[in-house]
């Protein structure tokens, strides 16, 4: 029936999100910490399978394993023992290499406070449509991740970089992936809404490695991305899972931690955000043969968005204060042509006052 | 001479309001040798600006004028160019009666000397005659309008034009000999901008000889009017910044004003002396220089005043071109003030020795700032020390001008008292050398 198929303008421009970024991010530094690029290269394999191109993908990797010297099979990051899966491949574009990989670095990258001369592919320029997934690994401990065995970010500045973020319009919704030690800490502060975050593990607790592989020598994977990287294989660009099947991956019994989950702040339900809303670059596509009557008023949005302590957006963006028009104070004028009313008279006679009266 | 002086401003007008329209205007009012960060109208609207978003006007770098500029600004912002043109129009009105004002003096001073016989026979062909004399106050208000640099000061809505108008109506009020008046004038032509402090030494001078008392300083009637002169300016100025602070309830114009123009922080290029030098100072000796540099305007005054002391009007001319020459943000608009004047000593002309030097000097440098300003700015060929050397050269010719025109009018001075042909005790001829 054509009727039931015709759209209406209001489906038509409701929008959620019309770009997808994504911010991957290894903290460590060494050939023991492997498992951490690993890690990361597996979202990103997963993230660029889905569709996010490189071009939206700003990738920081800390050490370049696969062509340290203490690799045994160069050119090759694996994340599963008996080498099946090759997460380096021969497509891989880093923006952030070694020692460029800094908690200022980062921060700049996320508020888009870079110096002038930043090329294109190191920064995130996302706009308010964007959705952007940032995932971190590495160290961690209760409130803070640490940077290159050197320096350290901490939770609260992450919440602020965000919040600035939300500021500048830097994004549609956020969803932020933690695989650390005690990594629910390093969510626990945010206060930006539209942000969904999970961790590995709760405060309290370590992410502990899947499986060491004996002829590398080191361990190839944390447990949580493990599991994360095996339930992301299942998905393909028009996969309906959505978060609560996330929320699902890696149990307590795999995980040996608790992985932990916010979301408080997001305003859509869990249950209606699908995983390629952040980890694949689906556009919404609709073939229609019927005409869409665009001039149709759109209706009021039901009720107005709300989280604790929202500012209305006008205020967020404008801050312009009202428009007070100053007036010179009436004591002022009054001296003022008191004065130059003497000097008048002064100058030409007291008498020349009769002519006027 | 009404109806010339109206035609003259017609003119002058007209002018203005074609260059306002055309799209001249943005590009003057940006030029660094007609705007300073004293008194550019973009820092004025800024400032009006910051004052309607609550802020005091004087917080951050940006507005460095008086309080009383606010005032006024305040209710016709939207007509500022029909203020500008207003000021220039009584800038030159006032101009042309001080100046016939005073040849009027002139004349009958010259008449008393002649009938006094006072001087020599041989200097008849020095004497001023009503003739020459008739289309000086033109010449001197239509030097002031047409000068291209008053123009552009005008078009660039630099309130380097209201300064000016301050000026005059001092010089007005002076020669009129109303005491009040000029000591009003001269205080808020202080209260604008510090400098015009050293002209209270000509205007006294000028009262003092208007009201016939010798200046001795061993008499008391000296010292007396004095007092009350100063007592007046003093009290005025007094009363100005005491208003000033009751308009914005706050002593923040004060360092922000005097302390500016006194300590020169910004050196942003001009066509004065102080940028390029206090560019390279360090720290160290930047307030022994700065105090060197300020000095040296205000040292002028005690020296001419004791030359000039019964030529009190050539010498407000000669301070007005020392200061605008010596100041620490001079535009054009301060020299067009000056060469207004130089109608007024037209008959010095046969004295005069560097005309043509100054001529093509000024004329040269003035079209070498905006070359050599794009060559160093924009095609980045140049440096600095371009746009100095002209700005130098440029002062240099201003210097030349002016010394030139004191030596022709001491000069004419000795010949007045000495004769026009001189002779030495031998009878030779003997010629004047001045050392």
């Amino acid at each position: 029936d054509w009727k039931s198929n015709l759209l209406t303008s209001t489906q038509f421009f409701n929008s959620g999100h019309t770009n997808n970024w994504a911010v991957l991010v290894c903290t460590s530094r060494f050939w023991f910490n492997y498992r951490h690029v690993a890690n990361v290269l597996s979202v990103y394999r997963s993230v660029k399978r889905l569709g996010i191109p490189d071009s939206h993908i700003v990738l920081m990797l800390a050490d370049d394993m696969a062509c340290n010297h203490r690799n045994p099979k160069p050119a090759t990051v694996f994340s599963h023992k008996n080498m099946e899966l090759n997460v380096y491949g021969d497509d891989v574009e880093v923006d952030y290499r070694g020692y460029e990989v800094t908690v200022e670095n980062f921060l700049r990258v996320l508020t888009g406070r870079l110096p002038p001369s930043t090329p294109r592919s190191k920064r995130l320029l996302s706009d308010d449509r964007s959705n952007i997934l940032i995932y971190l690994t590495g160290h961690g401990g209760n409130g803070f991740l640490k940077f290159q065995d050197s320096e350290e970010i901490s939770n609260v500045e992450l919440a602020d970089a965000f919040e600035q973020m939300w500021q500048k319009r830097r994004y549609n919704e956020l969803l932020f992936i933690i695989d650390t030690c005690q990594g629910a800490s390093m969510y626990e502060r945010f206060y930006s809404p539209n942000i969904m975050a999970l961790a590995s593990s709760q405060v309290g607790e370590d992410s502990l490695s899947h499986q060491p592989d004996l002829a590398i020598g080191v361990h190839l994977m944390d447990r949580y991305t493990f599991y994360l990287l095996e339930f992301l294989e299942d998905i393909h660009p028009a996969s309906q899972a959505n978060m609560n099947d996330l929320f699902k991956v890696c149990p307590k019994s795999q995980c040996v931690s608790t992985p932990g989950h916010r979301t408080d702040l997001f305003l859509r339900d869990p249950r209606s955000v699908l995983i390629t809303d952040f980890f694949g670059s689906v556009r919404k596509v609709e073939i229609t043969r019927e005409a869409v009557n665009l001039t149709s008023a759109a209706e009021q949005p039901s009720e107005p968005l709300s989280y604790v302590d929202q500012l209305p957006v006008a205020e967020i963006i404008h801050q312009k204060p009202k428009q007070k028009d100053w007036h010179p104070p009436d004591g002022f004028i009054l001296g003022l042509w008191t004065l130059i009313l003497l000097v008048f008279f002064k100058t030409y006679g007291i008498k020349h006052l009769k002519h006027i009266f | 001479m009404a109806a010339p002086l109206t035609l003259v401003l017609v003119l002058a007008v007209t002018i203005r309001a074609v260059l306002f329209r055309s799209s001249l205007a943005e590009l003057i009012s940006e030029r660094v040798e007609v705007v300073s960060p004293l008194n550019a109208w973009k820092r004025v609207v800024e400032g009006l600006a910051l004052l309607d978003l609550g802020v005091s006007p004087y917080s951050g770098d940006v507005f460095h004028e008086t309080p009383l500029i606010i005032y006024l600004f305040h209710f016709v912002v939207d007509y500022a160019e029909i203020v500008f043109m207003i000021a220039d129009g009584i800038t030159a009105v006032c101009l042309y009666l001080a100046v016939q004002n005073y040849n009027k003096n002139v004349f009958r001073k010259q008449k008393y000397a002649l009938e006094a016989d006072r001087y020599p026979h041989d200097c008849l062909e020095l004497m001023r005659s009503p003739r020459e004399m008739h289309y000086i106050p033109l010449k001197v208000a239509m030097f002031y309008l047409l000068n291209p640099f008053t123009i552009l000061s005008c078009v660039a809505k630099s309130t380097c034009g209201l300064n000016n108008a301050v000026i005059a109506l001092f010089i007005l009020s002076t020669l009129k000999g109303s005491a009040l008046l000029s000591a009003i004038f001269l205080a808020l032509a202080t209260y604008q901008s510090i400098y015009p402090l050293t002209l209270f030494a000509p205007a006294l001078l000028f009262l003092l000889q208007r009201l016939y008392i010798p200046v001795n300083l061993c008499r008391s009637s000296f010292w007396f009017f004095t007092l009350q002169y100063a007592f007046m300016f003093v009290g005025s100025l007094v009363v100005i910044v005491c208003l000033s602070f009751f308009l914005l309830g706050s002593w923040d114009f004060i360092p922000s004003v005097y302390g500016f123009i006194l300590s020169v922080p910004d050196l942003t290029p001009n066509i004065g002396l102080f940028w390029y030098f206090f560019a390279e100072m360090f720290e160290h000796f930047r307030f022994f220089f700065i105090c060197v540099f300020q000095i040296n305007i205000f040292f002028y005054t005690i020296p001419l005043s004791i030359k000039l002391k019964e030529h009190p009007v050539f010498l407000i001319f000669m301070q007005i071109a020392i200061i605008s020459i010596f100041k620490s943000y001079p535009t054009v608009g301060d020299i067009a003030l000056y060469m207004a004047f130089l109608p007024a000593w037209s008959h010095l002309y046969r004295f005069l020795r560097n005309i043509f030097l100054v001529s093509c000097v000024l004329l040269a440098c003035s079209a070498l700032f905006p070359v050599l300003w794009h060559l160093w700015i924009y095609a980045g060929s140049a440096n600095s020390n371009f746009y100095y050397a002209i700005t130098l050269l440029f002062n240099v010719g201003q210097i030349l001008l002016v010394s030139d025109y004191f030596y022709a009018y001491l000069r004419r001075e000795h010949h007045l008292s000495q004769g026009l042909y001189l002779r030495r005790k031998d009878g030779s001829e003997a010629t004047l050398v001045l050392k």
